[in-house]
């Protein structure tokens, strides 16, 4: 933690060079933007600052790196691995105040925003000139595109338009000391040299603070058909997956999810499956078919070679949207029925059901008393593993527990060649496993890139890396 | 038990594409639209399954028959209404510019003149044109027995009596009514126990639900070979006579809505008095 003298001076400094309002050290605020959506860590920033404009988050940093004064850059807070967390005296740096959409360009199919313009409110913007930015997920109405580009954010359609790290054409970026970079424009070819836009994306606030990009648009995609499958194992939610990569259509989302999932939305939503038939395993596939005729071929081939037990197809937005319900109401069903240990993985996707299998049997030799909820983003190899705490188990015999699971988990990952965070990025709380997925070679090239780019270490100290 | 429910199709409002009027306000045009099924006939339609089915055997015991009037794409209302589980389907061919809620209800009349169901179970109105009309001049046209706003219908003889709940701001009133029918529903009629059809276990109860039944795969697959007859209005005999012209539509002012952050709570209530005057 600083040093408070200098921590004084330091906002004394900034209370001088920016306008009235931009700072506060009321212990409410700290609280509130020292957290994410982690809730493992006790907030304890120093200060809030909130600039409005690129030139003010300059003048931020300059005067936070002349006074070695460490600062969270900071967006909607969504994240699940305490990446945007201030446990240490930092300053928090919120880039919500920044939430300016500049008109669409319908022509180009592109949009400048300030890094605090909310997801929602970017896709609301393009869909009157029928377009979307494609990046998508459960936390769009509080999640800002600042944070989805700092985190390259996954999420649910990936499968169809691939990460955030995709549709971003320029950026704005101010380094820790203060310099501004323009990165790219609007330019949907740019071939002059190394790409330094994608250094900053993903790299979790560590490197620079993203203050607007230019966003690159897609068409909004035509009528969506919203499928539930019942399945009877992991290796046949696979063989649906091999079904739905030969269809007649695009697919847009490839979801599993396990009856202990659906189990906690049903007790904590009161949400209900439409299925008669119950399965172990659950799919919901979203397709855009040109031909409806065709999908419907495919989905009696479904049925007749029984790939699936049971299975139903919304009729409406309405059913569309439950379905998904059923999906995204997971993480928060979890939560709200109980304490889940989140791990966020990617496996290659043909080795899922091996991983599985020894996933399950480590599962059940060595924390027989805890209860696996599997789900996921199946389709991308992108498998939700979260532990949840027994009744009688004390918080901390339960960390201390999962954080011996975990070390097992890792080791298993890193066996089946995957990654150990799929889309969660690493913050804190995946740091100590960042080794089992990137080499040592890879570890001190990012040590270098953030000698150079952060030589005072002052951004997301003790994030990443 | 036979039931004849007529289905129409509607925008789907949560859709990307939006209803649109024409330039010159005359018309709504449904070009690149999204259909679904008006979800006030996705009431009365699930309400005429249990009352058509032994819900505990998962068996059919009545015939539910869908009809619905419009171009012929509509044929695909009539098939997810089938999906669901009736027995077959009519599709009466027209141009929805040529249809208001008496042309709706001329032939729905010559159709159940003709198919002599019990009951016509109608949804109260459409979520488009929100008339509310066609189940009240239908049953005058066929002099039968009305009841509107259903929330609660038992029958303890296949079908040929009713003991039916009205919902009022009021209270409650109870009817008996004698088949041939009209009704329409409420949305209290998909309460898991309002239908007591005398087949299904009385203390049977279904689940908690504000629309119709799913449609499983196998009920999609044999939706596709069960019998939709397809006719028009002079096949039917009946010469529309349209008791409304439309004068003209506009669609609602478009929301407006973005994040303004202001520094003092004085000017938030000014802002409130002076710009959104809710003060």
């Amino acid at each position: 933690m600083p040093e408070a003298a200098p921590i004084a001076a330091a906002f004394r400094a900034l209370e001088a060079a920016l306008p009235e309002g931009r700072l506060t050290r009321a212990a409410s605020e700290l609280t509130e933007y020292g957290k994410d959506w982690t809730r493992v860590y006790e907030p304890a920033p120093s200060g809030v600052v909130f600039p409005r404009s690129t030139a003010e988050v300059q003048t931020v940093l300059r005067v936070a790196s002349a006074h070695g004064l460490p600062v969270v850059p900071s967006g909607g807070r969504t994240g699940l691995a305490g990446g945007a967390v201030a446990k240490d005296g930092e300053l928090v740096l919120s880039l919500e105040r920044m939430n300016r959409i500049h008109p669409v360009d319908p022509v180009g199919a592109t949009v400048r925003v300030e890094a605090g313009a909310i997801t929602e409110a970017v896709h609301h913007a393009a869909e009157a000139h029928g377009l979307t930015w494609p990046v998508d997920f459960a936390s769009k109405g509080s999640s800002q595109v600042g944070g989805n580009l700092a985190t390259n954010a996954g999420g649910v359609k990936v499968i169809r338009y691939g990460l955030t790290r995709q549709w971003a054409l320029g950026l704005t970026v101010v380094t820790a000391e203060g310099e501004v970079l323009e990165l790219g424009g609007a330019l949907e070819k740019d071939n002059t040299g190394p790409d330094l836009r994608q250094l900053f994306i993903g790299s979790e606030g560590t490197l620079g603070v993203i203050t607007e990009a230019v966003l690159k648009l897609a068409p909004l995609p035509g009528r969506q058909d919203v499928f539930l499958f019942a399945v009877e194992h992991l290796a046949g939610v696979l063989d649906v997956f091999r079904a739905a990569r030969r269809g007649p259509f695009t697919l847009s989302a490839f979801e599993m999810f396990t009856d202990r999932c659906l189990a906690r939305v049903a007790r904590h939503r009161g949400l209900r499956s439409p299925l008669e038939t119950e399965a172990t395993h659950y799919v919901l596939v979203e397709v855009e078919a040109p031909d409806q005729d065709a999908l419907d071929a495919w989905m009696m081939e479904l049925v007749e070679e029984e790939l699936v037990l049971d299975g139903t197809r919304a009729a409406s937005s309405e059913q569309a949207a439950h379905l998904w319900s059923l999906r995204e109401g997971i993480s928060e069903s979890l939560s709200g029925t109980g304490l889940p240990h989140k791990n966020d993985i990617a496996l290659p996707i043909a080795g899922l059901p091996a991983f599985c299998g020894e996933l399950e049997a480590l599962m059940a030799a060595r924390y027989p008393d805890f209860e696996l909820c599997l789900f996921g983003h199946i389709g991308d190899g992108n498998l939700h593993v979260n532990v949840m705490k027994p009744e009688d188990m004390e918080k901390g015999a339960f960390l201390e527990r999962t954080h011996e699971a975990d070390a097992a988990l890792m080791e298993l990952v890193q066996r089946h060649h995957g990654s150990v965070s799929a889309e969660h990025g690493i913050g804190l709380l995946k740091r100590e496993w960042l080794s089992y997925s990137r080499s040592p070679e890879e570890l001190t090239l990012f040590r270098a890139l953030k000698a150079t780019l952060d030589p005072k270490g002052i951004l997301n100290p003790g994030k990443v890396f | 038990m036979k039931i004849l429910v007529p289905v129409k199709r509607v925008a789907d409002p949560d859709n990307a594409n939006k209803v649109k009027v024409s330039d010159d306000g005359s018309r709504v045009t449904s070009d690149g639209l999204e259909w679904k099924m008006n979800p006030f006939d996705e009431w009365s339609l699930e309400a005429a399954l249990r009352l058509t089915e032994d819900a505990g055997a998962k068996k059919r015991v009545g015939e539910v028959v869908l009809v619905s009037i419009g171009p012929k794409d509509e044929v695909q209302t009539i098939r997810q209404g089938l999906a669901m589980g009736d027995e077959r389907g009519i599709l009466v061919e027209a141009e929805d510019d040529d249809l208001d809620s008496h042309v709706v209800a001329q032939v729905l009349e010559a159709i159940a003149k003709k198919e002599e169901p019990d009951v016509v179970f109608l949804g109260k109105q459409s979520a488009d044109g929100d008339s509310n009309v066609a189940g009240t001049k239908l049953a005058d046209f066929l002099d039968w027995p009305l009841v509107n706003y259903a929330m609660h219908i038992a029958t303890d003889d296949e079908g040929k009596t009713f003991t039916v709940k009205r919902e009022l701001d009021v209270g409650q009133q109870t009817l008996k009514v004698t088949a041939p029918c009209v009704f329409t529903a409420s949305d209290r009629i998909l309460q898991p126990q309002a239908i007591k059809n005398g087949v299904t276990a009385d203390d049977f109860a279904y689940p908690e639900s504000d629309g119709g039944r799913y449609a499983s795969l196998k009920g999609i697959m044999q939706a596709k070979k069960k019998p939709v007859e397809e006719t028009t209005l002079e096949g039917l005999g009946v010469t529309p006579t349209r008791v409304n012209a439309y004068g003209s539509f506009t669609l609602p002012a478009a929301r407006t809505g973005s994040t303004v952050f202001l520094e003092t709570v004085e000017e938030l209530v000014e802002k409130l008095q002076t710009e959104a005057k809710v003060l």
